[in-house]
């Protein structure tokens, strides 16, 4: 399997050194030339001499979305406005949307990661690569076009949406690799299926190079098996540069950060140390080449672990593991942490309940304590009380291997718990906030 | 021999039991007999009605979790020791009994019936018709004369 970049092989020892002369050369930059960020510096009681080692670098403090919102639109820009080529912003869903530029030299090193990663995927100058992200604003569909373009891959810019006119010229024009979300593969396979076409036969594609929302093994292996194809996720977010910051090799280990443009911390979303690596906790990324928007530790609020350990696709970067949750969406429960979409991982592995499930988070006296309303949907399990106990009891027992804290399963019919339209309202916190 | 029975499974909350006979009176549906099993966190309803197929369709348009499955119903005589003398027999021959409960039908002189579940029901329905026990077939259930 081809590598894109020398730079993917270097010593871990070698990039520790590129990273450490980026980083500096980027703190100067931000220091100098972000009003703001001289002020954080100054408040931090920190300067871009102090920073000596890679590990100094949490002497730096972190920056969240919320220092973006606050210098809409411009304020973090590094450069000024005749040097920006590009602008991209965020969705923002509540409120301003967060924007980002590009210097031509930001665009070249965007290029150059999407490279390695439409590269990771399978994808080469033979493939014909359909995008089915929105061409817009957002930076999914312009990030991987002019990455697969450097790869020498022809694109198809269908955008997002008309799925029957998507399923048409994917058959007419031979595209072999799909690049969106994956639901969004996931809808367009059905969508093949209703118009008759059977998309492992009838159509070409080969790889499929799936980011811009979560994935979980199980999804993979629906799209693989739905198109016939190999999957690969990307990660990134439009603040550090957009698609590009990994990506998954076919070893299907974690996903390879292009460490000599990006570095990666952990961090503990409560305490905000740095965590040793392996553990699991809140990716904190600093993006080192940028001129336009670097961003000093912006804390992308996902939750990972990495892996420096050698992969068996020869790349020496480390590998970050699938987001698991969303730093937003943790719940402290005892003392303990605990994510909506470990649950969902326990309640997903068990037979005869649905994939609808409610979290409450009471206060039993000074105790915190979780209730789960959980759908019986397997009427086979009606035969005996035994077998509906012996449900129960699993997944009791499997909360608490996998979660370490005790809670309060409820069997309760299907569909009686509440849909809501698009994004489902799993948790619901009933603690007050006085003791 | 064979009798339909629907298991419904239930939430142990209050209204559930109206939830579900509303649901079975307005497909016009005649309960036979019922029984419910609980523990402290869930239980199922089981019931034995006039029309098995109306009454799961209905229950599981209503989003109910309904399961169709089948039970014996016997009319072990009105006297004492007749359970006794079912139970005994069936044990002895190393049928396992799941559950059981009673009822009555109109046409039976107001004598109590059973329905029982065995792990073989076959052999269960060989012993109890060679022993002389009345089954009743779900004709005699389903439709009162």
């Amino acid at each position: 399997m081809k590598i894109w970049s020398e730079k993917e092989k270097m010593s871990r020892d070698e990039l520790r050194k590129i990273q450490f002369k980026r980083l500096k050369k980027t703190l100067n930059h931000v220091y100098e030339n972000v009003p703001y960020y001289h002020e954080k510096f100054k408040a931090a009681g920190v300067k871009p001499v102090d920073i000596r080692n890679l590990e100094d670098l949490r002497l730096l403090p972190l920056t969240t979305k919320e220092d973006l919102r606050m210098n809409y639109p411009f304020g973090l820009f590094a450069v000024p406005k005749n040097k920006i080529v590009r602008y991209h912003a965020s969705s923002g869903t509540t409120g301003k949307p967060t924007v980002v530029g590009y210097t031509k030299h930001d665009i070249k090193v965007w290029r150059e990661v999407i490279a390695r990663l439409v590269t990771m995927g399978g994808v080469t100058n033979e493939d014909t690569a359909q995008i089915t992200f929105g061409f817009g604003l957002f930076t999914g569909a312009f990030g991987l076009q002019q990455g697969l373009e450097k790869v020498g891959a022809g694109v198809i810019p269908m955008s997002s949406g008309n799925t029957q006119k998507q399923i048409m010229i994917m058959q007419d024009f031979q595209a072999t690799a799909l690049i969106g979300t994956p639901s969004y593969a996931l809808h367009l396979a059905e969508a093949a299926q209703e118009m008759g076409i059977d998309p492992k036969e009838e159509l070409f594609l080969k790889y499929g190079l799936f980011g811009g929302e979560g994935s979980t093994e199980e999804m993979r292996a629906k799209l693989n098996e739905a198109w016939g194809i190999i999957s690969t996720e990307n990660y990134g977010m439009s603040e550090l540069i957009g698609p590009g910051v990994s990506g998954e090799c076919q070893a299907f280990k974690g996903m390879h950060i292009n460490e000599d443009h990006f570095i990666a911390e952990i961090i503990d979303p409560v305490t905000l140390e740095v965590l040793p690596e392996g553990s699991v906790g809140e990716l904190v990324i600093t993006p080192i080449t940028k001129e336009a928007l670097p961003l000093i530790r912006y804390r992308t609020k996902d939750i990972t672990k990495l892996d420096t350990t050698p992969c068996d696709c020869g790349r020496t970067t480390a590998r970050m593991a699938k987001i698991t949750g969303r730093t937003d969406d943790m719940l402290i429960i005892g003392g303990v942490n605990v994510f909506p979409s470990q649950i969902e991982g326990v309640l997903l592995g068990i037979k005869g309940i649905g994939s609808n499930y409610q979290i409450r988070v009471l206060k039993k006296g000074y105790l915190d304590r979780i209730e789960i309303d959980v759908e019986v949907v397997n009427s086979d399990l009606l035969l005996s009380v035994t077998l509906l106990d012996k449900l129960y009891k699993e997944i009791e027992t499997k909360l608490h291997t996998i979660l370490g804290i005790h809670a309060g399963i409820h069997l309760v019919e299907p569909k009686s718990l509440t849909r809501s339209e698009g994004k489902a309202k799993r948790v619901i916190d009933l603690r007050t906030e006085k003791l | 021999m064979l009798i339909s029975q629907l298991s419904v499974f239930i939430e142990n909350k209050k209204g559930h039991l109206s939830k579900i006979t509303k649901v079975l009176k307005e497909a016009h549906v005649d309960i036979r007999a019922i029984s419910v099993f609980d523990s402290a966190e869930f239980g199922i309803l089981r019931i034995v009605v006039d029309k098995p197929e109306v009454a799961a369709e209905a229950l599981k348009k209503a989003g109910h979790v309904v399961k169709q499955s089948y039970v014996l119903a016997i009319d072990p005589s009105d006297k004492v020791g007749s359970l006794y003398d079912v139970f005994t027999l069936l044990a002895d021959n190393d049928v396992n009994i799941e559950y059981v409960y009673s009822f009555v039908m109109p046409n039976n002189q107001g004598s109590p019936l059973i329905i029982l579940k065995a792990d073989d029901q076959e052999k269960a329905i060989a012993l109890l018709t060679a022993s002389d026990f009345s089954l009743i077939p779900k004709e005699d259930v389903y439709n009162v004369k």
